[in-house]
């Protein structure tokens, strides 16, 4: 279980982050939305562990992280264990899309057995472009390299930021229906995004963050009847803009 | 007139080999320290910007600005005076060639560290990498890309600046071609076959850098 209990973040005087409680089970698919900072990034950030909250606890399986983490303390995040897929890609421009996905595992000279990535390869159609490099290719494909690449660490834990940004309409269907065979096997994710209807379709848990705070949280119910004016708000100008 | 050059070559093959075996061993000594040093000192000016980076910068800069020669006859001249010291001209020269080497060299490697993207490394270490993998699958390629060819343009440089070593007699191989063309004075055919001697050495090191350049700095900026 992947577990924040109020996790706060500060930079200088300002609050990003405050008194967040969230809980992520494996195999479950948690959905944080909300509008342009709200602090879903720095969300993401802490709970992997890239950003230090300035306050609260984390839970990672057994393991338990107390902050402020103190400064002579070297803190050993749970990497690949818990991994996230950035918005950005970070995609490593000197390797192709195929050494892309495979260097974690070259590197710990174990690799992933071939059945997982033909399975991931083919799922996210990925056969023809991998052996170019991350300029070559399209914002649509460097994001499917980047989600294999994490898929294929076999992770107990997946947070995905906007993992759907530059994918087209059948793109994101095709990896609607893959998330939930992931967490079937028992990858527990949580994703940010901006489409509610993705959310609708994947989520098991739906946590609404306005000003870095969790205003709403629920099934993903509450997308349809939502118990606050912020997301009710929120939902609407969605409506509207979508 | 490229075959009186030849000839003048070989009739002075032996002054013209000594002179060769000397710009050949300051240069390497050159290359070596200036490579080795700067890297060592580059690296550590990139993680203490604000004391070390800060200081190289204002002295590459000063540097910069002061011709080589200047800075070889001061170190040749006023400072052995004032320290009271009288040197080899050959090692005051290495010793001014290092240093512009060095500090030309640590400017390339901190400006690399400096400006190397910090995100890959972070999607490395998410990725399970350890920092030892982290450094060297993805930032020791991705710099080696970027500084490279620079590093390699720059020791074609201090290569030609030893020429400089024959305004205080050092015996290199510019200053053996000025005392053949004192003899026999026939300067365009002794000026070219120094001009043959550099681009010999020249070439390959430049054939190296547009190959590295060409091989490892393709543009990787993404659409």
């Amino acid at each position: 279980m992947l577990k924040a209990t109020n996790l706060g973040l500060r930079f200088g005087g300002r609050e990003v982050l405050r008194g967040l409680n969230l809980t992520i089970e494996p195999g479950e698919i948690v959905t944080v939305i909300g509008p342009s900072g709200a602090g879903k990034t720095s969300l993401l950030k802490c709970l992997s562990l890239l950003e230090h909250p300035t306050s609260g606890n984390l839970q990672v399986d057994g393991e338990g992280y107390a902050f402020p983490w103190p400064e002579d303390k070297k803190l050993v995040a749970p990497w690949p264990m818990l991994t996230v897929v950035f918005q950005q890609l970070f995609l490593w421009p000197h390797l192709t899309l195929r050494e892309n996905i495979l260097l974690p595992h070259a590197a710990a000279a174990k690799h992933p057995p071939a059945r997982d990535f033909n399975r991931v390869v083919e799922v996210l159609e990925m056969a023809e472009f991998l052996d170019r490099y991350p300029n070559q290719v399209s914002g649509g494909q460097r994001q499917r390299c980047a989600l294999a690449r994490a898929i294929l660490l076999k992770p107990r834990y997946l947070l995905l930021d906007e993992i759907t940004s530059a994918l087209d309409v059948l793109q994101v269907a095709k990896i609607t229906g893959f998330l939930p065979e992931l967490a079937k096997q028992g990858i527990g994710m949580l994703l940010v995004t901006h489409l509610l209807n993705f959310a609708r379709h994947t989520s098991d848990k739906v946590l609404y963050l306005e000003n870095g705070a969790i205003v709403e949280s629920g099934s993903k119910s509450i997308l349809s009847k939502p118990k606050t004016p912020q997301l009710r708000a929120f939902l609407r100008a969605a409506e509207v803009a979508s | 007139m490229l075959m009186t050059a030849l000839e003048i070559i070989w009739e002075y093959r032996v002054a013209f080999g000594q002179g060769l075996l000397v710009t050949l061993q300051m240069s390497a000594i050159i290359w070596l320290l200036g490579i080795g040093l700067g890297t060592l000192l580059g690296w550590y000016a990139a993680g203490h910007t604000s004391s070390v980076g800060r200081t190289i910068r204002v002295v590459a800069f000063v540097l910069s600005g002061v011709p080589t020669i200047v800075f070889l006859f001061w170190l040749h001249y006023p400072a052995q005076a004032m320290a009271g010291v009288v040197i080899d001209p050959f090692y005051t020269a290495v010793l001014t060639f290092v240093i512009l080497n060095i500090i030309g060299v640590s400017d390339i490697v901190r400006g690399a560290l400096e400006d190397f993207p910090k995100h890959y490394a972070v999607a490395a270490r998410v990725c399970g990498m350890s920092e030892r993998q982290t450094f060297r699958y993805i930032q020791l390629p991705l710099l080696l890309r970027g500084i490279i060819p620079g590093l390699l343009m720059l020791q074609i440089t201090m290569l030609h600046t030893t020429l400089f070593a024959s305004l205080i007699s050092v015996e290199e191989v510019f200053r053996v071609a000025q005392r053949i063309n004192a003899m026999i004075y026939k300067p365009v055919e002794i000026y070219t076959a120094l001009g043959i001697f550099f681009l010999c050495i020249s070439l390959p090191v430049n054939g190296l850098a547009i190959y590295l350049k060409n091989r490892f700095t393709r543009d990787v900026s993404e659409r």
